[in-house]
């Protein structure tokens, strides 16, 4: 007949134990690697259609190998593309270096796989992660930004000749091999 | 004349030999064909001898036959010439060597048979000796020494060479199935299985050496013969012309030298070994050390034999004698010298290993009886370790002993200085304490993990590393061993600390100066920092209970009895055994987890190994109850601070010693062992330290019930403040305080709520609903600013309670003025009663649990049969304003113990409340009549839940496991998609493991199975041991 209770007096441990909801997730950005593990985990748990990224087989979390599926309704539609991910130590305050290592005809990319776009050089902040650069990347296919680009043909042609576009696209691609 | 007498006398013999041995091996008696006279005939009726004589010429041959071939000698020397090749012919024709090359009794009695030498050989031997004066015109001459030592060599290499190797061929198919058995301590592996087979190795060993000898003995007899001749020639002459005669000392000497070079450098690799094995065997028994072939079960220890021992000093006769004849032979050359100087390097680390390894002391004066009994009392120097005096003696009276009885016997002057000279004595103890060294160093995890008992083994060790090369071996091996051993995922953070422990406490015995136990450290906090519950565990294990501390002290002692008693049933039954098997010289294997010594032999499951077992089981789960009883020990306390400071400055310190010479720049000599010291700085930072005490001490502080008294903490408390400082602590008094304080507060707000209670009776309404409502109400009031952790989480506690904290507060307000409480009601404990139907039961549980469970509470209908109260996850969301977590966390909770059962299905999150038992048992018929609602309390059940809670918990596990799957498909995915198109099994798991940052609680062969079903889906293949995914 007595309902008794003790309020207040409770071990915070055992209590922050039934908070399960309330545990803080690890400060991001606190190392890279942390950083990294913690994307890799976002990555999988949600992951995006046709992109996917994962650190590369040597166990260097610094070095990530990710995968592109060329949009539908592009002159890409139906190709893989492999790229190759470096973070500087400092990640996410400095931005990844990011190549292709699929051969690639494309404007914004040159011939040994480097890309321009501007989130990955002056406009980086550290809001960007590993999924949001795969998804940039896969919309650049679509819209190459022709303005500036490194491949001046590819650009030129791109709305000048998309039937000789597209050939070459599939005569540059080529499936890499794993290293 | 006397040259056709020799001719007769050559022939003779000849026949003799060609009719015992068939054939013609005969080397040519002359050194020339090219005699004219009986020599030449000679050659004639015997042309098979020219013709072997060119066939199988060698080298040595080929010079000596040389200068015999000079252009034509003038006429005028023809006689003399003559003459002298005629000499040369008697000369050489009796000293010739006999062709026989098999029996080596054939050689002795050829020679036996004509001992006396005849006339006409002295009178060719003064020619030949003598050529200027006698025979001056004697063109070609030549010396009859020198092709006595061609002769012999060209004998030894045509004919002892290939008799040496008959003696060592047979024995070679043994040697390549066997070979690691010359190898003195190769051989313990394959033991069992070889035994019988060797059985007789050592013998087979002694007969290729013995005939080998034999061998060349028999053929050195026979080139002694001839030399003897020359040499009693040479005697004779010395009265007629004695510019001529030599000195047949010199002679001799040198012809022995000659042959022992030719003898030892013809040694084969077969009776190399073979010679080893014996030597082995027979220094073996000498220094005590037992061969495998005696002992066929069970390695025995080595033990230094006793004096009065028959088949040791067979065994050294028989060496000796072995040595001498070796010797005698020209056997015991350099290369003999390297062989026995490697054996007994063999020797000296086979009993060091042998005799040592895991015995750290001796438990009794018998069981290093024998070993000591042969202790010199000289040999007890500065050390007082049982195992380096042992050890020393054994160097002494055996093994140097040996050495120079050996190398008496080859040295080649007796004359010159000792073999084994006294400094020799003392180089050879210090490398058996170098072994021995290398050996403790070895252990020295073990010894540590043994600690105390292995006290005597670190006093061997203290005494052996003297050098700063030898200091660094130990830590650098002792790193390697913990990195191995204990710095791995499978030990527990307990035993790292458990060991660390040890670690301090052995290593500060080993070393007071701490120089070694601060080069060791680094790894190990290293390692220690990346566990999170370092701090934790060590905090605890300062604040354990005094009951915890009187367990872990009983446990302790009678860990020790079964020890003591079990080493004493040990000596009973395996008194040979004793020094292996007793309980304090084995490492006590306290956890599993710890990699097991690679060198120790498996011990049959025994007694000791269940003990340790048991005090596993109620030991180890526990705390770190160590330091609390090290803090508990008087002589934490500071030892006169003051003496300490002063240390450097105290002229009359008799133990002062200087700083070690490999300490760092910034070394400063420690005052005591200090283990509670070291290990919290070994933590990390004070900062992380006391925060994490805080938050002990809190938990601790609340979670007591009202009236105990925190002796302990205080303890802790005090020893923190001397160490950091009392403003980092500031907090922690603050906390003690606000729980001694709200104890009084407490008692006094309810003496005034009583008291105003009392008054309140005279209006019977109201006061009639609190005596029967009422509960009982203490509160603990938290200085807000010093404890940490204190988050407030919003829900709605049942009226009844917010009464109470209404009029609690406003208790306190009048108390004290101009201070609110904020109420934490997620904290604290509640003890709930629960009335149901068919029982009743009280429940202890948190405010949150008591409040959902409170919802539960049938509406007030007195006596009205209400149907069992139903609510949803939801509908309490609403209610209570409750965290969603916290809400399906508490109907577990209750669910669990069978108040509430789950209904509509696994993924509804509806409950109501269960009534009777019976109900849970028929989970479905929901119709049974609920006699009895709660009254003013919650509705409540006894435990029978586990049905209905394993029911609930089941569907939400698998549905949990079931996501985490999806997760971990997707890692894979991810991986071969991008690290590697394929992958073997190791290395994913390997991957897996360093990046899911939760951890990966897949063993290998988890993985493997979840990897099989995928393939088995045919989303998978495995190429070449290899798994990737199929391509779509």
């Amino acid at each position: 007949m007595s309902f008794t209770e003790d309020s207040q007096n409770s071990a915070p441990g055992s209590a922050q134990a039934k908070l399960g909801g309330a545990r803080k997730a690890p400060e991001p950005g606190q190392n890279a690697a942390k950083r990294l593990q913690t994307e890799l985990m976002q990555l999988m748990t949600s992951p995006a259609p046709g992109v996917s990224a994962f650190p590369s087989a040597d166990g260097n979390l610094l070095s990530w190998r990710a995968t592109i599926e060329g949009p539908d309704d592009t002159p890409y539609s139906g190709l893989t593309f492999k790229l190759s991910f470096e973070f500087p130590s400092n990640y996410p305050y400095a931005p990844p270096t990011v190549l292709f290592r699929t051969p690639i005809y494309h404007p914004n990319v040159d011939f040994s796989g480097r890309i321009c776009l501007d989130i990955l050089k002056d406009k980086w902040t550290a809001a960007y992660n590993i999924q949001t650069v795969l998804l940039s990347l896969q919309s650049l296919l679509g819209e190459p930004n022709n303005s500036s680009p490194l491949n001046g043909e590819a650009a030129e042609l791109w709305d000048k000749d998309p039937a000789l576009f597209k050939t070459k696209v599939m005569d540059r691609h080529k499936d890499v091999e794993d290293d | 004349m006397p040259a056709a007498v020799a001719s007769q006398w050559r022939d003779r013999q000849q026949r003799v030999f060609q009719s015992v041995f068939q054939t013609n091996a005969t080397p040519p008696s002359t050194s020339s064909s090219a005699f004219t006279d009986p020599g030449h005939q000679q050659q004639q009726t015997h042309p098979g001898h020219g013709h072997i004589f060119h066939a199988s010429g060698n080298p040595h041959q080929a010079t000596a036959a040389q200068p015999l071939f000079p252009p034509p000698a003038p006429p005028a020397a023809e006689d003399h010439q003559a003459a002298y090749d005629r000499a040369w012919h008697v000369v050489t024709a009796h000293i010739a060597l006999p062709a026989s090359a098999t029996a080596d009794d054939s050689f002795g009695s050829t020679l036996a048979a004509d001992s006396q030498q005849p006339q006409d050989f002295h009178d060719a031997f003064a020619l030949l000796a003598n050529p200027r004066s006698l025979l001056p015109r004697a063109a070609r001459t030549d010396d009859i020494l020198a092709w006595h030592v061609r002769q012999v060599r060209a004998h030894f290499t045509q004919h002892v060479i290939p008799l040496l190797k008959g003696c060592v061929v047979d024995d070679v198919g043994v040697e390549d199935e066997g070979e690691s058995g010359d190898e003195y301590q190769g051989n313990r592996g394959k033991r069992s299985r070889t035994t019988e087979r060797r059985g007789n190795h050592y013998e087979r060993h002694m007969v290729v050496v013995m005939s080998s000898i034999r061998t060349l003995e028999a053929a050195l007899r026979l080139y002694f013969y001839g030399l003897n001749q020359l040499l009693a020639g040479f005697a004779r002459l010395v009265d007629v012309a004695p510019e001529v005669a030599k000195d047949a000392e010199v002679l001799n000497a040198r012809f022995r030298r000659d042959l022992h070079a030719l003898v030892s450098s013809s040694v084969s690799d077969g009776l190399l070994k073979s010679i080893r094995a014996v030597l082995a065997r027979l220094a073996g028994t000498v220094l005590g050390i037992p061969s495998q072939e005696e002992h066929g079960e069970g390695p025995a220890r080595p033990v230094a034999p006793g004096p009065e021992d028959l088949r040791v000093q067979a065994a050294r006769e028989r060496l000796i004698e072995l040595v001498q004849q070796l010797h005698n032979v020209g056997l015991a050359g350099e290369r003999f010298q390297v062989l026995f100087a490697e054996v007994m390097d063999a020797m000296m680390s086979a009993f060091v290993t042998g005799a040592y390894a895991g015995v750290w002391s001796a438990p009794d004066t018998r069981s290093f009886a024998t070993v000591m009994d042969t202790v010199s009392r000289s040999a007890s120097m500065s050390v007082a370790s049982p195992c380096i005096i042992s050890l020393e003696g054994w160097v002494e009276n055996h093994f140097a002993r040996l050495s120079f009885e050996v190398l008496t016997c080859i040295s080649a002057n007796a004359q010159g200085p000792l073999p084994v000279s006294l400094a020799d004595l003392k180089t050879y103890q210090s490398l058996a304490l170098g072994r021995l060294a290398a050996l403790r160093i070895q252990e020295l995890f073990d010894i540590v993990l043994a600690w105390p008992a292995s006290r005597p083994a670190l006093d061997d060790l203290r005494a052996t590393i003297t050098t700063a090369a030898r200091r660094k071996q130990l830590t650098d091996g002792f790193s390697r061993a913990l990195q191995r051993r204990l710095l791995h995922p499978g030990c527990s953070t307990l035993e790292i600390l458990q060991t660390y422990i040890s670690i301090i406490r052995a290593l500060h015995a080993l070393d007071p100066s701490k120089v070694l136990l601060g080069r060791v450290e680094p790894g190990l906090r290293l390692y220690l920092c990346q566990r999170e519950d370092a701090v934790r565990v060590v905090v605890s294990g300062l604040l354990a209970s005094p009951e915890e501390m009187r367990a872990a002290r009983k446990d302790k002692d009678t860990w020790k009895q079964q020890k003591t008693g079990q080493s004493q049933r040990d000596d009973a039954t395996h008194p040979r055994r004793r020094g292996r098997d007793a309980g304090p010289f084995t490492t006590p294997g306290p956890s599993s987890a710890r990699t097991p010594r690679t060198t120790t032999k498996p011990i049959t499951p025994e007694p000791e190994q269940v003990s340790s077992n048991d005090k596993a089981n109620h030991h180890y789960p526990t705390k770190l109850v160590e330091l609390a009883l090290l803090l508990n020990e008087p002589h934490t306390k500071p030892a006169s601070s003051q003496a300490v400071v002063d240390s450097d400055l105290d002229w009359n310190d008799m133990s002062w010693l200087p700083d070690p010479i490999d300490a760092g720049v910034n070394y400063k000599r420690p005052r005591s062992e200090d283990v509670i010291g070291t290990l919290i700085s070994a933590l990390g930072s004070p900062d992380v330290f006391i925060k994490e005490f805080a938050a002990c001490v809190a938990e601790r502080l609340l979670a007591g019930e009202a009236t105990r008294v925190f002796d302990q903490e205080l303890r802790v408390l005090e020893l923190l403040k001397r160490r950091f400082g009392e403003g980092m602590l500031q907090g922690c008094d603050v906390m003690i305080r606000d729980v001694v304080d709200s104890r009084k507060v407490d008692g006094f707000i309810r003496r005034e709520q009583r008291r105003k209670l009392a008054a309140a009776v005279a209006t019977p309404g109201r006061g009639a609903e609190e005596g029967e409502g009422g509960m009982e109400y203490h509160a603990r009031i938290l200085s807000r600013l010093f404890w940490p952790g204190l988050e407030r989480e919003h829900f709605l506690l049942p009226p009844a309670v917010v009464e109470q904290q209404k009029r609690y507060e406003e208790g306190y307000e009048g108390l004290k003025s101009r201070r609110k409480l904020t109420w934490l009601n997620q904290m604290g404990q509640a003890r709930v009663e629960l009335e149901l139907a068919d029982r009743t039961l009280t429940v202890d549980c948190t405010p949150v649990e008591a409040t959902v469970v409170y919802a539960f509470q049938g509406d007030e209908g007195d006596g009205e049969p209400a149907a069992p109260v139903q609510k949803s996850a939801d509908e309490l969301y609403e209610l209570l304003q409750m965290d969603e977590d916290l809400i399906t966390a508490a109907l577990q909770f209750w669910a669990a113990r069978g108040v509430l059962r789950r209904v509509g299905g696994a993924n509804s999150n509806t409950y109501v409340v269960t009534e009777t038992l019976t109900q849970t048992t028929s989970a479905t018929s929901n119709d049974a009549e609920p006699t009895a609602t709660a009254t003013a309390d919650e509705a409540m059940q006894e435990d029978d839940a586990a049905a209905a809670g394993a029911a609930a918990k089941q569907p939400a596990m698998s549905a949990k496991e079931r996501e985490r799957r999806e997760v971990y498909w997707r890692y894979i995915q991810g991986m071969l998609t991008n690290a590697s198109a394929s992958m073997p099994l190791a290395q994913m798991a390997m991957m897996m493991k360093m990046l899911i940052a939760d951890g990966f609680p897949w063993s290998n062969e988890e993985l493997q199975d979840f990897l099989g079903e995928k393939v088995a889906a045919g989303e998978m293949e495995v190429v070449g041991g290899k798994y990737r995914l199929v391509k779509k």
